[in-house]
């Protein structure tokens, strides 16, 4: 018997020359000597040969026939399907491509074996910079539904969600994937991260993202707002000491330091669109930053500081 | 190479898939250059050549793939069969989409240079993609990273967190990452005479010195296991309501797992870099989270909490 190597390349070959779908039976009597005689053995490695190609991405399709053969199925691999459509990349593209990805790093390969596709190969080119893409199996579905326009389904937090999905973001090292919630009617994000087992794509088109929609907008700027509305946006100041000043200032961005004392202490103007999010920048600085105004949420944090202090003395 | 088992035949399959149309393309080209241009060994990718060569259908018995290999060349034939590549899966397209958008987003990129083009061909096939990747880099990156291209040695002032102080040193960049939202420059540190890693976020001040050293090539680290990895690092167990885990998954975390006597609790056993670290976090996660060990810290949240009142009791804008 052939090796399965040898085996997988004749059927790939047989799938993709024929003019017309073969049945099984056809198939074992083009590829003879290569598959078991027997009908349960036959269909058995059939089945995991299938199951390979598809694993490898080869497109195969499948219809039961009619007429004299009625009932049967037949396979067949639509070429133009198959094919990886030419992208027509110049050199210094190629060659972009592959700084590109030589310079992330991620789990999987996957992006070296799209390189070869792309005829891009041999040593990875060392960088002087690089960025870490964190890669998950819902990824490429989801990427699939985006550009598909077509609705997903998974699982998140226990809860089973239908979703037009609207695009991914990635950002602070997570990927978030945005769209309309059909359970709520309202456009949520969700952390891919957090997606309970796997993605069910639906059929293409069938939604239309929003004109104009831009991920990073809609994006909520704190993980405690994911899945819930917008907040109102309450600008607060903070007095930050000398210490952390240049620190802070980098942070926030010059534009929002709204007064600078002779000390070296800065006031900054910052959004709080959600009080937990905004509590906890402020105490992350510790006693190096106060916040001035407004007296809300300067009273939220010495509360929130007291019955620290409380529950132990 | 790494020694590597018997490879599966899916993945010499997907190989083949990607060699047979490189190689028609060329009509021959050397068993060597071959090889490292597919990751292979030599024996490797003879071996899959060979196999290759004999495949066939009836009448074609062994005439399928027409490829021949002569004195540490490889030759082919007439193309019959598998003279395009198989299309993009829906991984490696979303994988090269991502890594382009990621890399236009590094320092050095430039939008309507030959990545930005490459990644426009790319989409267009692949559809309207809505893949953005936002690595929020800050102004000091593309200055550091021409640094580590120069090879220019950089005189900083950074703050380490630690031992909340700052202090001056002399660095000389070797390449600049992002990983976990965070930025890092690698680079040899003169004052410990080793290679470290410092965030850019924390470098309050930096001056060129004009001292030029060699270029070299470096491996960037991992920074998951930086420090989780490290057992001589202190723990905390801490005890945390659960709708605050977020707050601490920042971080690395060794575990969590429900208070099986507190209903709504979380027990996380996390490293400590520092105790001012660790007092910070508490602070943040508020009065419901406890230290259950070690003893020396059951205290710390109570004592910070009366230092930042004491600061608001000093700072006071109706006073």
């Amino acid at each position: 018997m052939a090796e399965p190597l040898e085996r997988l390349t004749n059927l790939l070959a047989l799938l993709l020359e024929s003019r017309q779908p073969l049945t099984l039976q056809q198939i074992a009597a083009e590829l003879r000597g290569q598959y078991p005689t027997n009908e349960a053995a036959l269909r058995g490695a059939f089945e995991r040969d299938k199951s390979v190609l598809r694993e490898v991405g080869v497109p195969i399709e499948q219809q039961v026939l009619g007429g004299n053969q009625a009932g049967q199925t037949a396979y067949r691999i639509d070429r133009r399907r198959y094919e990886l459509a030419d992208l027509d990349l110049s050199d210094d593209e190629r060659q972009a491509l592959q700084l590109a990805v030589a310079a992330v790093r991620s789990d999987e390969a996957w992006g070296q074996e799209g390189l070869w596709k792309l005829g891009i190969g041999g040593e990875r080119p060392s960088r002087a910079v690089a960025a870490t893409v964190p890669t998950f199996v819902a990824l490429p579905p989801l990427h699939e539904a985006v550009a598909a326009k077509a609705t997903v389904e998974f699982v998140y937090r226990s809860v089973e969600r239908a979703l037009d999905p609207y695009g991914l973001l990635l950002r602070d090292g997570y990927w978030y994937v945005i769209g309309r919630d059909h359970g709520h009617d309202d456009v949520r994000t969700f952390r891919v991260d957090r997606i309970a087992g796997s993605v069910r794509v639906g059929v293409g088109s069938s939604f239309e993202r929003p004109p104009g929609f831009d991920i990073r907008l809609v994006f909520p700027s704190d993980p405690k707002l994911l899945g819930e509305p917008e907040n109102e946006i309450t600008r607060a100041i903070v007095r930050i000491a000398p210490t952390r000043a240049a620190l802070v200032a980098g942070e926030v961005g010059a534009a929002a330091v709204v007064q600078r004392f002779d000390d070296g202490s800065i006031d900054v103007e910052v959004p709080c669109v959600n009080r937990d999010a905004f509590r906890s920048w402020v105490l992350g600085l510790t006693d190096h930053a106060v916040v001035v105004a407004p007296a809300e949420l300067r009273d939220d944090i010495v509360e929130w500081l007291t019955g620290i202090v409380g529950v132990i003395s | 190479m790494a020694r590597r088992g018997p490879r599966p035949a899916h993945q010499r399959l997907k190989r083949l898939l990607v060699m047979l149309p490189w190689l028609m393309q060329r009509g021959e080209v050397s068993i060597s250059e071959m090889a490292k241009h597919f990751a292979l060994s030599e024996a490797e990718l003879v071996a899959d050549l060979e196999l290759a060569s004999m495949c066939g259908l009836p009448p074609f018995v062994d005439e399928l793939i027409d490829v021949y290999i002569d004195e540490g060349m490889v030759y082919t034939g007439v193309p019959r069969v598998f003279t395009r590549p198989l299309r993009l899966t829906a991984p490696e397209g979303f994988a090269l989409l991502a890594a382009g958008r990621a890399a236009m987003a590094l320092p050095g990129a430039e939008p309507e240079g030959p990545l930005g083009r490459a990644l426009a061909k790319l989409a267009a096939t692949l559809g309207e993609d809505g893949v953005v990747v936002d690595l929020e880099r800050p102004v000091i990156a593309d200055e550091v990273a021409r640094a580590a291209e120069a090879g220019e040695r950089l005189s900083i002032t950074y703050w380490t967190p630690a031992r909340d102080e700052s202090s001056e040193r002399e660095i000389t960049p070797r390449a600049v990452f992002v990983d976990r939202g965070h930025w890092y420059v690698l680079a040899d540190d003169q004052r410990s005479g080793s290679e470290r890693s410092f965030r850019l976020d924390r470098i309050l001040h930096f001056s060129p010195t004009g001292v030029i050293e060699p270029l070299r090539d470096v491996e960037v680290p991992d920074t998951n296991r930086w420090f989780a990895d490290d057992t001589d690092i202190d723990r905390v167990t801490l005890r945390v309501p659960t709708e605050l885990v977020w707050v601490i998954e920042r971080y690395p975390v060794d575990s969590t797992k429900p208070d099986l006597e507190r209903d709504g609790m979380t027990i996380a056993v996390m490293p400590v870099t520092s105790e001012q670290w660790l007092s910070r976090l508490l602070l943040r996660l508020g009065e419901r989270t406890d230290v259950l060990e070690p003893g020396r810290w059951t205290m710390l949240a109570a004592q910070t909490a009366r230092e930042v009142l004491a600061r608001y009791a000093a700072v006071n804008p109706s006073s």
